[in-house]
């Protein structure tokens, strides 16, 4: 301020207006009916109120991890757990993994007996996933040779790192059922399939056909023995009696070969000691499971967050631009009201 | 700190009284005006709170409200009447305090009820810049400008006084 604007505010300090005695007492009056003190209301402050916000939005997302986890584990619990082993389904391997004490129990194929009554082609394929090769191999051919079978053929092959064998082997038809639980009981089962088909038709076919040449037979060495018979005819009736018996002897080989093969059930066996190309991966324990629902919450709230933003700030901007224009109106009409007094 | 409402009356009833005497330019006006502040006050006073201003800002942004909303009240009156007058009204001895000079006295009833409120805010109730600035809505910058644009027009209107 310059040297008068002291000396007049100097004059207007000291000469300042103080108000009535009567005013006074007035407005003392009013003091004494009013409270003491104003109760405290709280105090909102952005600053104070931005950090609890988000302090309550996390710990709703973490209240609510714990409670999903707590939750999805009761219904893991309640899931009936998958059936393990399939007779013929690829990737049970996995699952036969996850879970080695089920890998040696019995399959339900290795329960389908062969009739004892009936000639059946039996016939087993079974891939196993092993833990050594080499060992697996050498058991199964053991066990073949245990339950009085044969080895049929033998395709073995390992590297670095992985290697299969392919076997194939002849069990006694009596004896397949326990081969076979001794089989899948050298690795995880990856894949198995039982055939059984049904061969008596054909038996009782070749049986009826023999039968039908034995009597052909016999009636020929009957008209043979006639001393009356003429020598042409005894020569056609010769030639009809080898070919008959040519023809009884072949039909018998054939019988004894199917006899054969129905004694034996085939079984192919290819075993593997790869690993599994991908590995299931671990089960997410709780804490893990709280985190992932904990961050789905917060994934949740910021997409509310973004949305409420999208729509409500133009609303907010549009209205605080219409509360600054009601503002800069009120100020200009004031200025002009105490412009004009 | 929470003050009791008679506490703030009692140090604040002078103030009030002599901000409303500047912004009137009459005193019979400004006591009836400070009775009304404070009663206002007495019935808001659950709501103050002493974190967001000072009770001396609280009381005077309630007083100028009050003040305001009278000037509308008259102007809407003497326009319904048609006996608006823009004339300067004449200085009353002792309207502005006791033993102010009648110099000073007529320039300041020369000066506009804005010119003679910052006056009062910043020279007799010693609000700094942003305090005055806040109760009056505008920036402290142009609160500063405000209070020098005054000053001068009050030093002006003195020295025409004394010359005449």
């Amino acid at each position: 301020m310059s040297q008068p604007d002291s000396i007049l505010t100097a004059e207007l300090l000291a000469a300042r207006p103080v108000a009535s005695t009567e005013l006074r007492a007035r407005v003392l009056a009013l003091a004494t009916e009013a409270p003491v003190a104003p109760p405290r209301r709280p105090h909102f402050r952005l600053r104070v109120l931005v950090p609890v916000a988000a302090a309550l939005a996390l710990a709703a997302a973490v209240a609510g991890g714990i409670v999903g986890s707590f939750s999805s584990s009761g219904r893991r619990a309640a899931t009936p757990p998958p059936e393990v082993f399939s007779s013929s389904s690829a990737g049970a391997a996995d699952r036969a993994q996850s879970l080695p004490a089920r890998k040696a129990a019995p399959t339900p194929t290795a329960g389908l007996a062969p009739s004892t009554s009936r000639a059946q082609s039996y016939e087993a394929e079974i891939r196993l996933r092993v833990q050594n090769l080499s060992r697996a191999t050498k058991r199964a051919l053991q066990l073949t040779r245990s339950f009085g079978g044969y080895v049929r053929s033998v395709d073995y092959g390992s590297g670095t790192q992985a290697g299969t064998a392919g076997l194939v082997v002849r069990i006694p038809i009596g004896s397949v059922q326990a081969a076979i639980v001794r089989f899948t009981a050298l690795g995880a089962i990856v894949e198995q399939h039982v055939s059984i088909q049904d061969v008596q038709a054909s038996f009782d076919a070749r049986f009826r056909r023999l039968q039908t040449l034995r009597t052909q037979i016999a009636a020929v060495q009957e008209q043979l023995a006639d001393p009356k018979l003429a020598t042409d005819a005894r020569r056609t009736l010769a030639a009809r009696l080898s070919s008959l018996r040519a023809g009884l002897v072949a039909l018998q080989r054939v019988q004894s070969q199917a006899q054969k093969r129905v004694s034996f059930a085939t079984v192919s066996l290819s075993l593997s000691s790869h690993k599994a190309a991908v590995a299931p991966p671990p089960k997410p324990g709780r804490l893990q499971r709280a985190l992932d629902h904990a961050g789905s919450i917060l994934l949740r709230e910021l997409v509310v967050l973004v949305y409420v933003a999208v729509v409500g700030v133009p609303l907010l901007l549009l209205a605080a631009l219409l509360v600054s224009g009601e503002r800069f109106r009120r100020r200009r009409a004031t200025d002009r009201l105490l412009a004009t007094r | 700190v929470q003050t009791s409402f008679e506490t703030a009356v009692e140090d604040h009833l002078d103030d009030v009284h002599a901000y409303l005497v500047y912004l009137t330019g009459d005193r019979g006006l400004a006591e009836d005006l400070t009775a009304d502040t404070f009663e206002k006050a007495c019935r808001l006073w659950k709501r103050y709170d002493a974190r967001r201003a000072s009770a001396k800002t609280w009381l005077c942004q309630i007083a100028r409200t009050t003040a305001l909303d009278h000037f509308r009240s008259e102007s809407r009156r003497r326009r319904r009447e048609h006996v608006y007058n823009l004339d300067v009204p004449e200085a009353v001895e002792g309207t502005y305090g006791e033993g102010l000079s009648p110099t000073i006295e007529s320039a300041l009833a020369a000066l506009s009820a804005g010119e003679r409120e910052v006056i009062a805010l910043r020279v007799l109730l010693d609000f700094d810049g942003e305090s005055a600035a806040r109760l009056l809505g505008i920036s402290p910058t142009a609160c500063s400008t405000r209070l020098s644009r005054a000053l001068k027009k009050l030093e002006d209107g003195v020295r025409s006084h004394v010359a005449a």
